[in-house]
């Protein structure tokens, strides 16, 4: 029990004096998951909450361009600049000039085009029924074009959205259109706005629900998505500290001076992989403690902990082990430090980035989607996001608790045969 | 096991060994008997085999053939005996330089399960006399080279070993440092501690050995006590019988 408890304290010694791996270790998590869930959040918020700067220039001599601006007004989606004065030729630049990313340029005939498509539907429709109607011959005007304009930087995704929700409300200013129209030629006035309630009011809603399975409600966020993604990403860096912790011991001797001792090699990888599964555990309950506690101050969503808590200590015990063993097989298989921590941080980025921490898997090509399987990475996050946004279970689990135990397997194996083979053990 | 003279501690038999992927063996037909309560000198030009041979004497790498065998109070020792009975000081400096030497000898005491309150005793009285006390809780990778050999050389006797390997103990030291390692292991040697050595100085050696083998090219080409050897080849000193034996051309 003396030689555990030495040997325990020993790695602890060494840890505690490794400044830089400490600092790597316990400040990088912070930053990390503090700095990026405030960026995606607002990203987040873009999209969902804030109001989209949009710069409208109408160029209508009618009211339907009024009518349009006036609806994107209404919907609070947009922040709408309007600024009718600028030339369809200049709106370009000015778009650049004013960092603004996206503007909508409505034209000269836009009511006279939508006005001239509405008499030829709704007399279509007369002519159908057999009906008679004033044909007095109108000028044809074609159908009217807008102009949407857009930063090159935008992602197309966010481009998209716009025109959808602009594409939106021209339906429905269009079928108003319509409606009137026809009204009007069958003689009935003002009676149009019962059926335009009807028509275009009374819409099918569309219920957004989070498929998970603990029935929760809750939608997912950017803390909810950032805190553990980022927890293990920083928890693999440990790599830098513990590959080169063992790299200094194999190359300065003390393995072999141990080995001419009366102790086992099990005792030495068992108290250092002992250790840094602590760490771990700490670097999970700092960073899940920020999410609770002090995200929220500063105005982001509240990291909720799932309730099945046994089970999220296991995903946590298993991804750290998942850790600890590849900064172990790191370890033993680079000939300096140097080689350790270059090699260590950059297959952890590689490792991120194809597991889906980075960017999600499901908007990856095929064949990485089939790669993503490869990284550990992928799995603590895959356990991490059973039990924070589909309110898994055990179950779900099962999948990712055997992917991680082979991985786990697989490192301590190598770094087995490697010592083995270099007469360390 | 008895030999004139003396009492047989280590027992070598024809050990030989060859690296995977060498071309020549490292070690070839070794055999010698080491003598309870001697200081033993492996000497050699580089590359002789001298370090191989005690790599294999401390179970580091195993032989590729041959026989050892250990003796302590006449008994033999089983391998797993072996490790307690034998202290190590590598040539590396093979210890935690980012931890004190009081910590360093915390651990590997404890690697040697000594009981705790012994353990305390025993590192307290080794950075007395080694001259660390007053650096006894700074971190080893402040420390010159001289002290770092004699924290090296604490780690390797913190047990009290039967028998001591010391692999140039004093390599990279100044003359201060390098006598009073030496003068420490004369003491070592004295309260019955077996030494098996090796160096490059051979002023050192010859002052500090009772015997010597003299190893090239993996073969011991000469073995005795140190008078008798230097009789035997009409030398005056241990170096000009290195020299006489080993030639004066370099060595890689």
């Amino acid at each position: 029990m003396f030689k555990l408890f030495s040997s325990l304290r020993k790695e602890f010694l060494l840890l505690i004096n490794d400044k830089t791996g400490l600092a790597l270790m316990f400040l990088m998590p912070l930053l990390l998951v503090f700095i990026i869930t405030i960026i995606q959040d607002s990203a987040y918020k873009m999209v969902n909450e804030n109001q989209i700067p949009l710069l409208v220039v109408n160029h209508d001599k009618g009211g339907e361009g009024d009518k349009l601006v006036k609806a994107l007004k209404s919907s609070s989606l947009f922040k709408i600049d309007s600024q009718d004065q600028i030339p369809q030729q200049s709106l370009r630049s000015e778009l650049l000039a004013r960092g603004k990313m996206i503007a909508l340029f409505i034209p000269e005939k836009f009511s006279a085009g939508l006005e001239s498509n509405a008499g030829d539907v709704s007399n279509i429709l007369m002519d159908d029924l057999g009906l008679e109607y004033d044909s007095i011959a109108k000028d044809k005007v074609d159908m009217p074009r807008l102009s949407f304009y857009h930063d090159p930087v935008l992602q197309d995704n966010y481009s998209q959205s716009v025109m959808g929700i602009v594409q939106s409300y021209m339906s429905m200013i269009e079928n108003s259109l319509m409606i009137d129209r026809m009204y009007a030629n069958m003689d009935l006035g003002d009676k149009s706005e019962v059926l335009k309630k009807k028509m275009i009011l009374n819409r099918v809603k569309i219920d957004q629900i989070v498929a998970s399975n603990n029935n929760s409600t809750a939608l997912p966020n950017s803390t909810q998505h950032n805190v553990p993604a980022w927890t293990i990403f920083a928890m693999f860096f440990m790599v830098v500290s513990l590959g080169s912790n063992i790299v200094k011991e194999r190359v300065n001797g003390s393995f072999l001076r141990l080995k001419t001792m009366p102790t086992t090699f099990m005792l030495v990888m068992f108290s250092k992989m002992a250790i840094y599964v602590v760490v771990a555990v700490f670097q999970v309950s700092l960073t899940f403690s920020m999410g609770i506690w002090i995200l929220p101050k500063l105005g982001l969503p509240t990291l909720s902990v799932p309730n099945n808590f046994l089970a999220l200590i296991a995903v946590v015990f298993v991804s750290s082990m998942a850790a600890v063993s590849y900064a172990l097989m790191i370890g033993a298989f680079s000939k300096t430090e140097q080689q350790a921590n270059g090699f260590g941080a950059i297959s952890i980025i590689i490792f991120g980035a194809i597991g889906g921490i980075l960017v999600p898997t499901f908007v990856m090509p095929g064949f990485m989607q089939y790669a993503s399987n490869f990284s550990p990475l992928h799995w603590c996050l895959e356990g991490f996001y059973v039990l924070f946004l589909k309110g898994g279970s055990w179950k779900e689990l099962g999948l990712v608790f055997s992917f991680l135990g082979i991985f786990i397997l697989i490192c301590q194996l190598a770094t087995y045969f490697k010592l083995r083979l270099e007469r360390i053990i | 096991m008895m030999e004139s003279g003396g009492r047989v501690c280590i027992e070598i038999q024809h050990v030989s060994k060859k690296y995977k992927g060498a071309q020549e063996s490292s070690l070839s037909d070794v055999s010698l008997n080491i003598l309870t309560g001697d200081v033993f000198g492996l000497l050699g030009p580089n590359g002789a085999g001298k370090t191989t041979l005690i790599s294999i004497l401390c179970g580091i790498v195993p032989a590729s053939s041959g026989d050892i065998s250990f003796y302590v109070d006449g008994q033999s020792l089983s391998k797993s005996q072996r490790k307690s009975r034998i202290g190590f000081v590598p040539q590396e400096y093979a210890f935690y330089q980012e931890l004190s030497p009081r910590q360093n000898l915390d651990y590997f005491g404890a690697m040697y399960n000594i009981p705790k309150t012994k353990l305390e005793e025993r590192r307290e009285h080794l950075l007395q006399v080694l001259g660390l006390s007053k650096a006894a809780d700074n971190k080893v990778e402040t420390f010159s080279g001289g002290m770092k050999r004699r924290v090296n050389l604490a780690i390797g006797i913190i047990h009290e070993p039967a028998i001591l390997f010391l692999d140039e103990p004093t390599v990279g030291v100044d003359v201060q440092s390098r006598n009073a390692i030496i003068r420490y292991l004369q003491s070592v040697n004295e309260t019955g501690t077996t030494i098996i050595y090796t160096s490059h100085h051979m002023s050192e050696a010859e002052e500090f050995c009772k015997s010597i083998a003299l190893i090239d090219h993996g073969k011991v080409i000469a073995e005795g006590e140190i008078q008798a050897l230097k009789t035997a080849h009409h030398v005056a000193s241990l170096q000009s019988l290195f020299i006489n034996l080993t030639g004066d051309a370099y060595r890689d």
